[in-house]
């Protein structure tokens, strides 16, 4: 009885190393492997969800090229081939400093503007190794009216060509297709067009995208304006709203879109949208980004 | 009875001892390269683990797709979304055997070997058999290897538009340094 004892411990001792000794490769091997952080990656396809920022910022030494137009209003009619007569242009160079930094200069025909901006990547969204649920960046920039002033003969300031934009992007990727972004914005303009008009101007914009395809996908965006300019005289202030697609063609990314604003930068097109969606105010458009690596 | 328990205890430590022949790599490189007159494509990984098991030439490498990185920023995101879809297929696996297995040939300075097995990627499993060499050099345990293999068979799509810039082929590169398991 003993020895069966002896043999029965040996046995499961033997059974017991000898599983250690043929433990799979494969587990062995999902053991030695590191987790990693694995970051949200193109959350939007470009830097721009339709006319706003998108949490996307160029890659350190990567360079992006935009050009854009807003063409007139589509519901012009045929005498000015649906608003396609009548565009705005806008084109930058935009450029990433490093992985968290990107610098952006631009000129839009509306109102002749110069601008400028930072956008500052704070948080991005991960999961594995380390999890964060949201990415979050901030967007500085300055925009330069260069306008002839209306009135050369009063007294007029270089500074009151300026206005100041800033925003916080908080964004997620949710899965593969739809991300999401929410867009706090105050914008300061040191001049405004006539008394009634605020000078500091608060908005909320939302943002989504979703993948039709690999290449494809359908955006939306909206700014909602707390403090919206008075009317004045026949001018009438709307909310922005957008829809539009991107469609990405390796080094390229096309968005061709709808909306009711002409404006391309967000001094002008949170708080000056003066068309409305729902009364002969939709404009075509389209943005062109090409990247090169420097 | 005590005799019979040290056997025991003596043929129990002896196949631990069997078990402890293993050898691991947990840097291994991994490259892909595809060339075409429009555009040169490498993405290289250095995280790549492979472990090598000396008593019967088994080998197997497990690389993660967020390891791998590329010159262009923009060719790491198409990588990760349009082609690998690495969210939803992470890894890359491989796991084969040393064809003709034999001991000496980790001892040899260079050894040309074949191995065959099932290579996984973006969750197809294809067979393959890739030439490869071995041996021992300064003292470490280095294989290498180099192969093409054929995006399609891995049901990676790659779009008429993009065509002539990746290649039909990528060419494969694997080097790793074994060192001895659990050390």
């Amino acid at each position: 009885m003993k020895k069966f004892h002896t043999i029965f411990a040996g046995l499961i001792l033997f059974m017991f190393v000898g599983n250690a000794y043929s433990q799979d490769l494969d587990a062995l091997l999902n053991a030695e492997t590191k987790p990693t952080i694995d970051y949200a990656t193109a959350t939007f396809k470009a830097s721009r969800i339709i006319n706003g920022h998108s949490i996307e910022q160029m890659k350190k030494k990567q360079l992006d090229f935009r050009i854009s137009h807003r063409f007139g209003v589509l519901n012009d009619g045929g005498y000015g081939l649906y608003g396609l007569d009548h565009s705005v242009i806008h084109f930058s160079l935009e450029y990433g400093v490093n992985d968290w930094l990107m610098l952006g200069v631009g000129r839009g025909s509306l109102n002749k503007t110069y601008d400028s901006f930072a956008k500052f990547r704070l948080l991005r969204q991960s999961s594995g190794a380390k999890s964060m649920p949201i990415s979050l960046s901030y967007l500085s920039s300055v925009e330069l009216n260069s306008m002839k002033f209306a009135d050369p003969t009063r007294t007029n300031y270089f500074s009151s060509r300026l206005t100041y934009v800033s925003q916080l992007l908080v964004a997620r990727k949710f899965n593969d297709k739809f991300s999401f972004q929410l867009t706090p914005t105050y914008i300061h303009r040191n001049l405004t067009k006539t008394e009634l008009d605020k000078n500091d101007i608060f908005a909320l914009g939302a943002g989504a995208r979703y993948k039709l395809s690999k290449r494809l996908s359908l955006n939306a965006e909206y700014y909602y304006t707390y403090n919206p300019n008075a009317k004045f005289l026949e001018t009438r202030y709307y909310n922005s709203a957008s829809v539009g697609i991107d469609i990405e063609t390796g080094g390229h990314v096309f968005q061709i879109m709808l909306t009711n604003s002409q404006g391309m930068r967000e001094g002008s097109f949170i708080p000056q949208t003066t068309d409305n969606w729902f009364d002969k105010g939709i404009h075509l458009g389209f943005n062109i980004s090409r990247v090169f690596a420097l | 009875m005590l005799k019979k328990l040290f056997i025991l205890i003596l043929l129990t430590a002896s196949v631990g001892a069997f078990g402890q022949g293993k050898f691991i790599a947990k840097n291994a490189y991994i490259s892909f390269y595809s060339s075409t007159p429009m555009e040169d494509i490498l993405g290289e990984s250095n995280e790549a683990v492979t472990i090598l098991d000396s008593s019967n030439g088994e080998i197997v490498f497990q690389a993660l797709m967020s390891t791998f990185h590329f010159k262009r920023a923009l060719m790491e995101e198409h990588f990760n979304e349009n082609y690998m879809e690495s969210t939803k297929f992470p890894k890359a696996k491989f796991k084969g055997t040393i064809e003709g297995f034999k001991k000496e040939m980790l001892t040899a300075p260079v050894a040309i070997i074949k191995i065959t097995g099932v290579l996984n990627v973006h969750g197809v499993d294809k067979t393959i058999t890739v030439p490869g060499t071995i041996g021992l050099q300064d003292g470490k345990l280095v294989a290498t290897s180099k192969y093409k293999v054929t995006p399609e068979d891995f049901g990676i799509v790659i779009p008429s538009l993009v065509r002539d810039k990746v290649g039909k082929e990528m060419e494969i590169t694997v080097k790793s340094t074994y060192l001895p398991y659990g050390q």
